[in-house]
């Protein structure tokens, strides 16, 4: 933890974890842009920075979106973020019961509270399951894997079926090009730029970025909102004393979804929102101003964004898009994000936990006190947006290898990304096959050459089994018609 | 494929998702033809992407089949303008960038993306082209050293 100290206080970590929590709370704050997007606009400009600088500044943008979302959820009831369209219900109540500041404030300072408890969390839990995976041989990896997909399916929304099948153009995408252990090239149509596979940011910005862009511009883009005004920003105590337990409980909460496949922050929102309501003694409150329903979910959010790269770091599976493009952006630095980061580049590790925890005090400097400025910026209508967002992708695509081609490529997944987007597709889970397809078969033909070809190996060894039947557990859960109408309606909520 | 129906039947979002499936499936194992397969215990190269491509078509037809029994949804209308004008001015900017330079590639990719909202040509556009060109090029190029040319040769 010292050496993390060391490691995050060096000047130019410091400023570039103040710049990723800043754009992280800009784009939080703008509707139309999400960190997913910016990330990927960003992850080749990464290639630029010294590693940690990198991981650094998109770990905060990544967390910083969780700060500026809950802003424009409560002054203009539109979600920044995904993971804010909870907060509008009650923030956006207690903005037109003249309690915006108060809501902001406790939002912020929940956040906080949260990233706290959540980087702790962090700190403690990594070093022990690290030591874990130690115990890990090519078929439990296959089997982590495969539960790690399919669990991210389940609890992502959308349609099951579609995720998964999303999830198999992703594997289909990551083994595009020269096949490592035969040499054969596979997929590539002849192209000879596709020998070395599809480059990650391509895909990226192109389902993302470019897609993002026209569906908005489709949608009519937005002309700049008007917001309610701002008066006293520090909460009264009643506000305080129903806020903080629903803060504890959303942090609990928040960690653990954060840490499952497919958790995330936007999930542990809505789980928050719920739990919330449910243990209340008025539930009729919520909707109407209740502080609970912006503390609760925004600390959860928070702590979720923290504890999701848990998972990565010390196991080496992304369990949602956010943490593929994480995943991709060690790569980048040629790291492989896992056990052994922990034990040959210790400053990486504790270097990113410490930021975090820095980069969550910044936020609430960066939120507080600053609030006025980030609200003019919702005047600035999305026709003077797009085209920079555009530029940046563009520089990103092209500055990677000086080629054309890859612009065009991108360009096509941006029409495929269109195109998933009317058939109501989720990208996410494509991603995730894409990052963990080549690590699949790798670990897949390695168990099966090691078995010779008998596949009970899958379930002769503990772990690899209960991961297997955990998979089938989930799988059969979804079938089962209770379950599923529950998880339907949680998903309904979630659009409304 | 998203002329409105004219039966009550057919959920068109869940029939596209099955034609994009089947075809990526299809296209997969037409172009792992002539690959060896090998056997579970010595995958040959189209082992594995045989498998996922049987797969995805096993998924296009039951999402598929079932998109035919939903009741009728239809797909949001797409709009040919903002779609032709972003790729065409992304891909303006990639030949640009290589046989122009980066200055020339980002006014003509900024000035027009703008052509994509109603609206036609207007002052701002100009200064945003100029504005964000400069930026790119003090930021990405001298900042970061991005390797892209500034000027025509």
């Amino acid at each position: 933890m010292v050496l993390g100290f060391g490691e995050a206080l060096t000047l130019t970590n410091l400023a570039f974890c103040l710049l990723g929590a800043l754009l992280g709370t800009l784009i939080g704050v703008l509707p139309g842009i999400g960190p997913t997007a910016t990330i990927a606009v960003l992850l080749p400009i990464t290639f630029f920075l010294p590693p940690l600088a990198g991981i650094i500044m998109l770990a905060g943008i990544y967390y910083g979106a969780q700060y500026g979302g809950s802003t424009t959820a409560i002054l203009v009831n539109l979600p920044g973020e995904a993971s804010a369209v909870v907060t509008t219900l009650d923030g956006y109540q207690m903005a037109r019961q003249g309690r915006a500041g108060s809501a902001l404030a406790i939002a912020a300072l929940g956040s906080f509270f949260a990233g706290t408890g959540a980087t702790f969390f962090l700190a403690a839990a990594g070093p022990l399951l690290s030591s874990f995976d130690l115990k890990f041989g090519p078929a439990e990896y296959v089997a982590l894997m495969v539960f790690g997909l399919l669990a991210a399916t389940i609890l992502a929304s959308g349609p099951v079926l579609k995720a998964i099948g999303m999830i198999l153009i992703g594997l289909l995408l990551g083994m595009v090009g020269t096949d490592v252990t035969t040499g054969a090239q596979r997929l590539t149509f002849g192209y000879i730029e596709l020998f070395d596979g599809i480059d990650f940011i391509v895909i990226a910005i192109g389902v993302f970025g470019f897609a993002e862009i026209i569906s908005n511009l489709e949608k009519g883009g937005s002309e700049g909102v008007t917001v309610a005004p701002l008066t006293r920003l520090w909460p009264t105590r009643g506000d305080w004393r129903q806020a903080w337990p629903a803060v504890l409980r959303g942090t609990g909460l928040g960690t653990l979804l954060g840490i499952l496949p497919g958790g995330g922050a936007t999930l542990s929102s809505f789980s928050a929102y719920s739990l919330d309501k449910r243990l209340s003694r008025h539930p009729e409150r919520f909707g109407k101003g209740a502080v609970e329903g912006v503390s609760g979910p925004e600390a959860a959010n928070n702590a979720a964004a923290q504890s999701s790269f848990i998972p990565l770091l010390t196991l080496g599976i992304p369990s949602n898009n956010m943490m593929a493009m994480m995943l991709s952006a060690f790569m980048i630095h040629g790291i492989t994000p896992g056990p052994t980061v922990l034990t040959n580049q210790p400053e990486i590790f504790w270097g990113l936990v410490a930021s975090m925890w820095l980069g969550n005090l910044m936020l609430v400097f960066i939120n507080l006190p600053m609030i006025g400025l980030w609200v003019r910026l919702l005047s600035v209508p999305y026709r003077l947006l797009y085209p920079a967002i555009l530029l940046f992708c563009c520089i990103g695509v092209y500055s990677m290898n000086n080629r054309v081609f890859d612009v065009v490529l991108a360009a096509g997944f941006g029409v495929l990304g269109y195109m998933f987007r009317k058939a109501k597709c989720e990208p996410g889970p494509l991603l995730l096959g894409f990052v963990l397809g080549p690590l699949l078969e790798a670990n897949l033909r390695r168990a099966l050459l090691i078995s010779q070809g008998d596949p009970s190996v899958f379930i002769e060894r503990p772990i690899s089994l209960t991961l297997l039947l955990a998979t089938a557990v989930l799988l059969v859960m979804m079938l089962l018609p209770a379950f599923r109408r529950t998880r339907e309606e949680a998903f309904k909520e979630e659009e409304a | 494929m998203d002329r409105p129906g004219a039966t009550s039947k057919g959920n068109r979002p869940d029939l596209l998702t099955a034609a994009l499936f089947i075809g990526f499936g299809a296209l997969g194992l037409w172009s792992t033809w002539g690959l060896e397969a090998g056997s579970a215990a010595q995958m040959g190269a189209s082992y594995l992407p045989r498998v996922v491509c049987g797969l995805l078509i096993g998924v296009g037809l039951v999402v598929g089949l079932q998109g035919l029994r939903h009741p009728a949804l239809r797909l949001e209308p797409a709009q040919l303008r903002p779609l032709a004008v972003i790729l065409l001015s992304i891909v303006a900017f990639a030949f640009a960038a290589t046989h122009l330079g980066f200055v020339i590639a980002s006014l003509i990719l900024i000035g027009g993306s703008t052509l994509a909202e109603r609206g036609g040509l207007r002052w701002q556009t100009l200064w945003l082209a100029l504005g964000l060109t400069a930026f790119g090029a003090l930021v990405f190029i001298y900042g970061l050293g991005v390797q892209i040319r500034l000027w025509p040769v």
